[in-house]
């Protein structure tokens, strides 16, 4: 957009043509009061509080040329009514004055309008102290209401809207901010409004109510205090309230958040702006979800199981058990008796002090942070490899941008991509949504292209083919091979074969192929049900970014939707059996967790250390090999099911009891700040590690340290190793002293990162101290008069986006297609562990969100259903090869047939019984009681 | 003097005019017929403008001009009828279906022609179930004719037009809160612009004119821009029905050619035949509650756009509403306001709040007769926080009935707080 110049009170600046009036003054520095006016929303115009006079210049009629006064100033005509200013959009030599006495009397009237019904209780409201509607009328407002008190408009209060969100009519000056944002931003249209006039209310219009999982935000943007959080309600006062940053860990997005705290108490969660992440949202689970921070069943004190029974020990004891336990292991039969396990919530400090003490101090490869069910999958490398490029900023892509989100349901898996997508594509991006059912993303896709069940890879295939055959091949600028292995095998079926086997029309597909190629900015999002179809699924995707030219560029490349809010980092930093720090692969590979247990069971594993996982609960084999094993330590939060069948149960910190980085799903690391001491004797997991390391080290010595990297072979010769796509050229050829044991604080164990993995490079504390440029939520122009109580300002740090790793040139990139994965098993139905944001997540526990957590269903098309003549409700059998568990049926209308979904991760309804891989075939047999 | 022949109320004195058989004697249908057959929608769209044909809703504005918005080549057009005729004082639309739905229709469909356009809605105030009625017979009949559906007359044309009644809110007769509450939605005005012409329905261009503007398209069209422009005035052609009603002695509507003095609707025998009881007149209100009102020194004032505004108020939708001396000025802009209150949408805060907050204290002075020292600057200042700053016109017209009030009888507050 041209930029125009404006005159605002006497100031004139140059802004963008067609920005609006409120935004315009703003750049100015000068504020112009707003209630409904939000700036990620299009303006309605509706609350009046922004009126200003208007002026254009007087043009002639013949030469439409600006009429000049004596003075030589051009002539303006006002309009001849106030203009709102979220509404005008600015042009060429527009007068605005926001100062005059008729604009102070519409503004002052306009709130003394608004404090008319408004109940004045502020001494009792949640928002009292950061409240638009408190700030504005000091600063706009009328000294006193002329109104009659016993006037006033009073309505019953609160009326729950929901679980988690109550309204107070009387406080509600009816913007809409609320109804708007859930309809455009969440699309989730459950907001509405009844009656009319001074009885104008907001209602929830879904059943169950207010059923959206970005129903807090509604809370901050509301500029009074009439939509308040029945998770702080009354809680605390907001003056009272300290804001430490942190970082969400409950899914890849890695929102910034504030943990608001009193004193040590943890009084709610506040989104804090990062554009470049989740801008100034945040989810309900993020929001929510960290009540297990302070709940009363944290693990307080190291246990010693003494027989049946745990009693409770000093850190001093647990911990010399642990290293004496584990050196004796060690000793007796080895580093490859030993095995670990991490949760990928873990922050990278502990991830990777997790790793080293396995490696260098235990001569152990065993390590991973998958959970060793049967539907682990392989560890996603492409996610990391084609890594959105360092720069990237989703907040500033729109037009000219094309996404893919192939087998993913961001909405369940990483909530915030659900409006970060919705954004971009109200910016003018295409995004093109590839799934075998409906999810809720699919109703924002510029176009839906559902694959029949199965049809995954054909698909992803077809779209290889069409690029291949526009000859995108002869621009890949970077290093690759097997480029003419997958041509040979693209090309062995024709595109009318290949859309066939996808299920979709090839003029789509070549839709698709075409945006991919003609964009400026590319991305593939992958999640879930991608993930299932296998690496075979993955790296067609992966050549998909490289031939259409969408790899190793800011704002262009792969977003893997992993587990967990560190899988990124756990991949990174070494927690994987295959591999070292900064994908280096390792000659001698260790067990990865899925054949951990059958070797505990069988005895070659003696002895587990799982930090943050809990296996026991939903695995039989778990349980086996945990009873098997000689020794178990667990380091938990809470009192698991693994820890219930350890020797030793060390109490970690929680993420906001200390400081930590966290590696998001586009590799941007970002920094999570201690709100508060650790409960009770709890530790940090990284000191954990440390201790036990330092105390083994004392102990003994291994009689070749740092074997593995000395083996760390050049790329060509490490052709057997296939999870680890990329391939380091860098040849080791001398190891660094190892370092010692004796960090004081994560920010050693980090700046040790930063210089030992390579693409961590630079990642120190301080540099992910930067904020960069100020946020646009940001505070400048007494804007903290207007969004006071919405999202926080930034001033700790917006991250590092790290480069991905083919952009280091470090890596080869292989083409080479693999074969699709056989399916040997005939039962008629494919099993899909739907992945949910409120499943079975041990760390929901004592928040709201427990009220809605899945219930155990077995999902079923509307044909399956007719066919086996099963009605809703009906309990039903799924039935594999390796077992079978049974459940109430549901029914859903937009559900493919051959599809059976059943929530994931519920306690009480264990797929992995079930599951003989990533993939599983079942039959379903209807209960008849 | 009467009409010799009127437009509108079309063959007033005929019985059974609202017989689709009698209508179609008298010519009924013909003038769409040859139109469809002759004429290009180019050509009728001319013709409406060169007429001069004024929106009969209340603004008065030009519907060949209106028309004319259209952006060229963006299809589909829609065309709405708005029938919502909720205004006080303003009961034309109504009798104007009651006597003769066909000309109603007829006018739809020729201006939906003449605009390109192939769906037209009519919507209906939901109170006017009787009206409804006969309009869906109306149109029942003349599909049963040929005169609507798929190629009309086997012209290629083809129109469809639906009857929708609303619900019962004064603001769906604001263009915009109509489309809303016929898209299914709250009935609110939208922000404009865009302006209907551009994006109206469904996000599409749309006409809306009001019943009675419609129903003077056939009689344009049959007999032409000069017959019909020597009706009324230069500036406001053609006949415009009045809807009298207060204390005359005959209220009623009136069809009159644009331009005839107030006194004349007000005092000749043929129209409101004087007032009641001979009693003084007081206050006119001459365009529906939303006009400004007039005094008994504004009686000679024409009734046409200009006169009407030259005297400080507006036609509107042209309907009187005369009151005399046995009315307090405060209890009638209590009753007023107390509408403007009720129908507030709340989508804006000066409207929603002003009308509140105005009720509550003309309440207390007109119903209970307490005033507060207060009350009079209070009432000043309530009004001018509300006049110019709302969303739509219905806030705009809540100002007139106690700016009014105060203005012309001060004295009548000044002695509610005096006691």
């Amino acid at each position: 957009m041209p930029d125009v110049t404006i005159t605002v009170d006497g100031r004139s600046f140059s802004v963008p043509a067609g920005t609006n009036v409120v935004d315009a003054a703003r750049m100015g520095g000068i504020a112009i009061p707003v209630f409904c006016y939000h700036p990620r929303m299009p303006a309605v115009g509706m609350c009046r509080m922004c009126l200003v006079q208007v002026g254009m210049p007087k043009l002639d009629p013949a030469t439409r040329q600006p009429l000049m006064d004596a003075q030589g100033q051009p002539v303006i005509a006002l309009m001849p009514k106030l203009q709102t200013g979220c509404t005008t959009p600015v042009s060429e030599g527009m007068v605005i004055n926001t100062k005059t006495e008729e604009v102070q009397f519409a503004q002052k009237g306009v709130l003394e309008f608004l404090l008319t019904s408004h109940p004045l209780d502020c001494p009792v409201c949640d928002k009292g102290g950061e409240c638009p509607l408190q700030n504005l009328t000091m600063e706009w407002g009328p000294g006193q209401s002329r109104f009659d008190y016993n006037d006033k408009v009073h309505f019953e209060k609160p009326v729950p809207l929901g679980d988690l969100i109550l309204l107070d009519r009387e406080r509600c000056i009816l913007c809409s901010r609320c109804v708007r944002f859930q309809d455009e931003l969440a699309d989730d249209s459950v907001l509405g409004f009844d009656h009319r006039g001074r009885n104008w209310m907001i209602v929830s219009k879904s059943d169950p109510p207010f059923a959206s999982k970005f129903s807090g935000n509604t809370t901050d943007i509301c500029p009074v205090g009439a939509l308040t959080t029945a998770d702080f309600r009354f809680k605390a006062r907001v003056w009272e309230l300290s804001s430490k940053p942190g970082i969400c860990t409950l899914c890849p997005v890695g929102c910034n958040l504030n943990f608001d705290m009193r004193h040590d108490r943890l009084m709610r969660v506040m989104p804090r702006e990062n554009g470049a992440v989740n801008d100034i949202w945040l989810c309900d689970k993020g929001r929510f979800g960290h009540r297990f921070i302070e709940h009363e069943s944290r693990l307080h004190a190291p246990l010693i199981r003494h027989g049946d029974h745990f009693v409770e020990a000093s850190w001093e004891e647990a911990l010399t058990l642990v290293a004496e336990k584990l050196a004796a292991v060690q000793s007796a039969r080895g580093g490859s008796a030993i095995a670990g396990l991490a949760a990928p919530r873990l922050s990278n400090e502990d991830l990777y002090l997790f790793q080293r003490l396995f490696r260098e101090q235990l001569g152990s490869n065993n390590l991973d942070h998958h959970l060793g069910s049967p539907d682990d999958g392989d560890h996603d490398d492409l996610g990391g490899l084609l890594a959105v490029g360092k720069g990237t900023n989703l907040m500033e892509l729109g037009a000219g941008t094309t996404v893919l989100v192939f087998g993913a349901d961001p909405e369940e898996e990483a909530p915030l991509y659900l409006l970060r997508l919705r954004a971009l594509v109200q910016r003018g991006a295409q995004l093109f949504v590839a799934n075998q059912r409906a999810t809720k993303l699919e109703r924002s896709a510029t176009q839906a292209l559902r694959y029949s069940v199965g049809g995954e890879l054909a698909l992803a295939r077809a779209l290889v083919r069409e690029l291949l055959e526009r000859g995108a091949a002869e621009r890949i600028k970077l290093k690759h091979s097997g480029l003419d292995a997958l041509r040979k095998q693209v090309l062995a079926q024709t595109p009318e074969q290949l859309a066939a086997a996808a299920g979709i029309a090839h003029e789509q597909i070549v839709a698709l192929a075409t945006a991919l190629l003609e964009a400026e900015h590319g991305l593939i999002m992958y999640g879930a049900e991608a993930r299932s179809a296998g690496l075979a699924l993955i790296e067609t995707l992966g050549a998909l970014a490289v031939l259409s030219g969408n790899v190793g560029k800011p704002n262009s490349g792969m977003i893997a939707l992993l587990p967990g809010g560190n899988s990124r980092g756990a991949l990174d930093l070494g927690v994987r059996p295959d591999a070292r720090p900064g994908y280096v692969l390792m000659p001698q590979r260790g067990l990865p967790a899925q054949q951990l247990w059958s070797a505990a069971r069988d005895g070659h594993v003696r002895a587990l250390w799982i930090a943050g996982l809990d296996p026991a609960a939903c695995l039989p084999d778990a349980r086996e090999a945990l009873t098997a094993a000689e020794f178990v330590v667990v380091q938990e939060l809470f009192m698991s099911e693994t820890a219930r069948m350890a020797d030793v149960v060390l109490p970690a910190a929680s993420v906001a009891e200390r400081d930590g980085t966290y590696t998001n799903a586009e590799r941007r690391v970002q920094r999570s700040r201690a709100a508060r001491a650790p409960h009770g004797q709890s530790r940090p997991d990284w000191q954990i590690f440390q201790d036990v390391a330092q105390m083994l080290a004392d102990m003994m010595v291994l009689p070749h340290p740092r074997v593995e990297a000395e083996g760390a072979k050049p790329a060509k010769a490490a052709k057997g190793a296939k999870t680890a796509k990329g391939q380091n050229e860098q040849v080791v050829t001398r190891p660094p002293e190892p370092p010692r044991w004796d960090y004081l604080t994560p920010d050693e164990v980090a700046a040790e990162i930063a210089e030992r993995v390579p693409s961590y490079g630079g990642v120190t504390y301080e540099a992910l101290a930067a904020t960069g440029n100020p946020g646009v939520w940001g505070r400048q122009a007494n804007e903290a008069v207007f969004y006071d109580g919405t999202s926080y300002e930034n001033t700790e740090g917006i991250g590092i986006a790290l480069p991905s790793l083919i952009s280091t040139g470090r890596f080869t990139l292989s083409l080479s297609p693999r074969p699709a994965p056989v399916v040997k098993d005939e039962r008629p139905l494919l099993l899909l562990a739907q992945p949910l944001a409120y499943g079975g997540d041990p760390l929901l526990r004592g928040s709201l969100l427990e009220r809605q957590l899945a219930q155990p269903a077995i999902v079923i098309s509307q044909s399956d259903a007719e066919k086996l003549n099963i009605q809703n409700g009906d309990r039903v059998r799924i039935v594999s090869a390796v077992g079978e568990l049974s459940a109430a049926a549901r029914v859903h209308a937009d559900l493919p047939p051959g599809l059976v979904m059943v929530p994931a991760g519920l306690p009480g309804l264990c797929l992995s019984r079930i599951q003989t891989g990533p993939r599983t075939r079942v039959s379903l047999v209807k209960v008849v009681v | 003097m009467p009409l010799s022949e009127y437009i509108i109320m079309r063959e007033l004195n005929h019985p059974d005019i609202n017989q689709f058989a009698v209508y179609r004697r008298v010519g009924g249908w013909e003038t769409y017929a040859a139109a469809l057959r002759e004429q290009t929608p180019a050509a009728l769209v001319q013709q409406v403008k060169d007429s001069g044909l004024r929106g009969r809703g209340g603004a008065g504005f030009p519907t060949g001009v209106k028309w004319g918005f259209l952006p060229k080549g963006v299809y589909p057009r829609y065309l709405l009828c708005n029938c919502d005729e909720s205004e006080p004082g303003t009961f034309n639309n109504h009798q104007i279906i009651d006597r003769n739905p066909h000309q109603v229709i007829e006018g739809v469909a020729l201006s939906a022609y003449a605009i390109e356009c192939h769906t037209a809605y009519i919507y209906m105030r939901g109170e006017f179930a009787s009206a409804a009625l006969l309009l869906e017979q109306a149109i029942a009949e003349a599909y049963a004719a040929g005169f609507l559906g798929k190629n009309i007359l086997g012209t290629g044309y083809d129109l469809d037009i639906y009857i929708h009644r609303g619900a019962g809110a004064y603001i769906c007769g604001e263009e915009t809160a109509l489309m809303e509450s016929l898209e299914g939605k709250l009935g609110q005005p939208r922000l404009k612009p865009p302006f209907p012409a551009v994006e109206g329905l469904y996000g599409k261009p749309t006409i809306i004119n009001n019943v009675e503007t419609l129903a003077n398209v056939p009689r344009i069209i049959e007999k032409g821009v000069a017959w019909y422009r020597s009706h009324g005035t230069e500036k406001s052609p053609g006949t415009k029905c009045f809807s009298i009603s207060g204390h005359v002695n005959r209220p009623g509507n009136y069809e009159l050619p644009f331009g005839v003095p107030l006194r004349e609707l007000i005092e000749s025998p043929e129209y409101a035949g004087g007032m009641r009881g001979g009693r003084p007149v007081k206050i006119i209100i001459p365009g529906g509650a939303s006009a400004p009102w007039l005094t008994a020194k504004h009686l000679d004032t024409p009734l046409d756009y200009e006169g009407v505004a030259a005297a400080g108020s507006m036609l509107g939708s042209g309907a009187v509403i005369v009151l005399d001396d046995s009315v307090k000025a405060p209890h009638v802009a209590y009753k007023m306001d107390e509408f403007f209150k009720h129908e507030s949408c709340g989508k804006c805060t000066p409207c929603r709040e002003g009308t509140h907050w105005l009720v509550k204290v003309l309440h207390r002075m007109a119903e209970e007769g307490h005033g507060e020292a207060n009350d009079i600057p209070t009432l000043h200042s309530i009004y001018r926080q509300m006049e110019g700053n709302c969303f739509c016109l219905l806030g705009e017209s809540a100002v007139m009935p106690i700016k009014s009030a105060l203005e012309l009888f001060p004295e009548e507050f000044e002695a509610i707080v005096k006691g």
